[in-house]
């Protein structure tokens, strides 16, 4: 079992508030992905779940047992820090060991020498010696062991740290941005292996990163956090579909969401530059940001009522893709728009294009930049 | 290039200099040591070893090595533990350790010679503060205490404070007395020498990751002794090891304590080598017993430091 609930936890260190009201039930064998920008305190809960910071107020509960005043060492959770913090004096078979020492030997099979003694500690060496080579099987790190950490690459070094926290089948993992440190490609071949692990070991995880794309790749639900509240819990898809603010909206996407200034007449309908929408909104006469990610505006040839007109500033190759910044002609808006490179490879920057939006894909937000939904589904 | 004769110019000045200041010098002295030669003198023999025959059978040059043991042996691992147990106490509060770093700093700021004769004053056989605080606690708490009272298998009547008591206040002469002269002068060598090792620890602490210390404590390392010895002892390696050899080359160069406050007495209980050169080479003007006495000082710093190179550093870097 690995169920983690948070009730309603707080924290401020000092006046400053970091953590607001937060609740979250985690499932067993979920991958939940904390995830938002930096300072918006996700870290600090995924601290307080493993208790090595105390929230200021609220509960944690861990398989439905109240854990607030269980010392971090006795959560059975593991954790993955960001900078990995392998012990760098110690072999990574020792690194690997450490997690199984310190809970199965006894304090006197502890002792250097005379704990030798003890009729019970040969059997639990072996045990332990059994599932340090499993664990280093399934990462393929057998042939690191007897090194230290100063003589691995940044990738050994993360499957260690994983290891580590593997080796001892803990109620769930925390994990602190565990790819930050790696080049690019690693990262992105680390996302896939992290998520076969979490599919083969079937084991909750918790996982703390800033990156919205491991968030979207990996998770089972997201937690979207902002300036220490929770804005949104939801699976990667519907979180990126139906984002339930703005911030949410703008954070989730990559390139981010283009948002337009429009506004919804007494009917509802709404219109920005010199489009209206087919569909109403449900709050009328007023003044609405209007958001259509990158993939649901297309160039074309086209000019009529429900396009738009604007100037290429930039053009962003991506191979699969072609990314095309594009200044509007009122000039209030500079916008981003997919295209497909066998239709679109001959624009070049400064040339004029006609912008075509893909219909029923634009979200409305209101002046609080929470979500405003449409009266009709169709349209 | 090849038939260029200019990198001698650029690296004779350095040679020249260091062969002149630092390695002549020592030759010198190693040179000396076999002959019998004494300053002002016209002419000299060579005696052979017989400077050194002298340093290991006279009773003066044995009583030398025995005091200079005494006093490397107790002061350097003492200031050491009680350097790192102070660094980890200061570094665990909160408010306040700048105060108690400056303190636990002072003696090894002030200059010794002052502080030499304060201790002086301080231990005086009669007028000191020590002996008269003492006298003044007989049949006191202070007897119960320092005369280990409190201990099961002390009687209180046999307890050296309570012996010193019956007889006229017969508190130890400290300084001038054998038995307790040399660990007097060790405990002003630990007052001395243990600041700037907390000092030095003070930054190794610094140095250690905050997320080790947490990884320790996910890992199931509950209690302060077991990660102390997963992260902290190990993660200090180098610095102990730099600690202890500074340690060690300052405690055989001890001199300014003795020369103030024993002069190498009573009967040669404190005669360390540092002071043993001085009066033999300056004052006696016994130059070339000086010197044997120098060549051996240099020959065990040489044999700690190779120890300390190529023994323990392997162990503690990683």
């Amino acid at each position: 079992m690995g169920t983690i609930s948070l009730k309603n936890i707080s924290k401020s260190f000092g006046s400053t508030q970091v953590l607001n009201n937060l609740n979250v039930d985690i499932n067993d064998g979920e991958f939940l992905t904390l995830v938002g920008p930096s300072g918006c305190g996700k870290s600090t809960l995924l601290r307080i779940i493993a208790g090595l910071e105390q929230q200021t107020s609220g509960d944690v509960l861990i398989d439905n047992k109240n854990v607030n005043r269980v010392r971090a060492s006795e959560r059975d959770l593991a954790m993955v820090f960001q900078s990995y913090a392998l012990y760098p004096h110690l072999t990574v078979r020792k690194n690997l060991e450490t997690p199984l020492r310190l809970r199965d030997y006894n304090a006197f099979e502890r002792l250097p020498l005379i704990g030798n003694f003890s009729p019970s500690k040969k059997e639990k060496t072996e045990s332990i010696n059994q599932l340090v080579n499993k664990t280093s099987e399934t990462l393929k790190i057998s042939e690191l062991l007897d090194r230290k950490p100063g003589q691995l690459s940044g990738g050994q070094r993360q499957r260690v740290a994983l290891g580590r926290a593997m080796v001892r089948e803990p109620v769930a993992f925390l994990m602190d941005e565990p790819l930050s440190n790696l080049d690019a490609a690693l990262r992105v071949h680390m996302r896939s292996e992290l998520s076969e692990l979490h599919n083969s070991l079937k084991t909750t995880f918790v996982y703390v990163t800033h990156d919205q794309a491991e968030a979207l790749t990996m998770s089972s639900r997201m937690a979207v956090m902002i300036d220490g509240n929770l804005l949104q819990l939801d699976t990667p898809q519907e979180v990126y579909d139906n984002p339930s603010s703005l911030s949410v909206a703008q954070f989730v996407g990559s390139p981010k969401i283009n948002i337009f200034k429009g506004t919804s007449d007494s009917s509802g309908t709404v219109s920005f530059l010199n489009v209206n929408l087919k569909r109403k909104s449900s709050e009328s006469n007023t003044d609405l940001h209007i958001g259509i990610r990158p993939e649901h505006l297309e160039i074309t040839n086209e000019s009529n009522d429900n396009t738009f007109s604007g100037t290429v500033a930039y053009r962003e190759n991506l191979g699969s893709d072609i990314f095309f910044h594009v200044n509007i002609e009122d000039g209030s808006n500079k916008i981003i728009v997919r295209g497909l490179p066998q239709f679109t490879h001959q624009i070049s920057n400064g040339s004029g294009v006609n912008i075509k939006r893909v219909s029923n894909k634009a979200l409305l937000f209101n002046q609080a930049g929470m979500r405003v939904q449409f009266n009709n589904a169709m349209g | 290039m090849h038939n260029s004769k200019a990198h001698i110019w650029f690296i004779a000045p350095a040679i020249i200099l260091m062969i002149i200041i630092l390695i002549f010098p020592l030759f010198l002295a190693g040179g000396i040591s076999f002959t019998d030669y004494n300053l002002g003198n016209k002419t000299f023999e060579w005696v052979g070893l017989e400077n050194y025959d002298k340093m290991f059978n006279r009773k003066t040059y044995v009583k030398m090595i025995w005091a200079t043991a005494t006093y490397v042996i107790v002061v350097v691992p003492i200031s050491v533990v009680l350097g790192l147990c102070a660094a980890m106490l200061l570094n665990s509060l909160r408010f306040g350790a700048d105060i108690y770093k400056t303190i636990f700093f002072l003696p090894v700021m002030a200059t010794l010679l002052a502080m030499a004769i304060a201790w002086e004053f301080t231990l005086h056989p009669t007028l000191g503060i020590v002996n008269s605080f003492l006298a003044n606690g007989c049949g006191g708490v202070r007897e119960f205490i320092l005369g280990f009272h409190w201990l099961p298998w002390v009687d209180s009547q046999e307890s050296w404070y309570a012996v010193a008591c019956a007889n006229n206040m017969d508190f130890p002469y400290w300084l001038k007395q054998k038995n307790t002269a040399i660990w007097t002068v060790c405990f002003i060598g630990i007052w001395q020498a243990f600041g700037f090792n907390m000092v030095l620890y003070l930054a190794g602490l610094t140095s250690i990751p905050r997320e080790l210390y947490q990884a320790a404590e996910m890992d199931g390392a509950k209690s302060t002794w077991e990660q102390f010895k997963l992260v902290t002892w190990p993660m200090l390696g180098p610095t102990t090891l730099f600690v202890v050899t500074i340690t060690t080359i300052r405690t055989f160069q001890v001199f300014d304590t003795i020369e103030i406050l024993t002069k190498g007495g009573p009967s040669k209980t404190t005669y360390v080598m540092m002071y043993a050169i001085f009066e033999k080479a300056i004052q006696q003007n016994l130059t070339s017993i000086g010197a044997a006495i120098t060549v051996v000082f240099i020959g065990f710093i040489l044999v700690l430091t190779f120890f300390q190179r190529y023994v323990i550093e392997k162990r503690v870097h990683y």
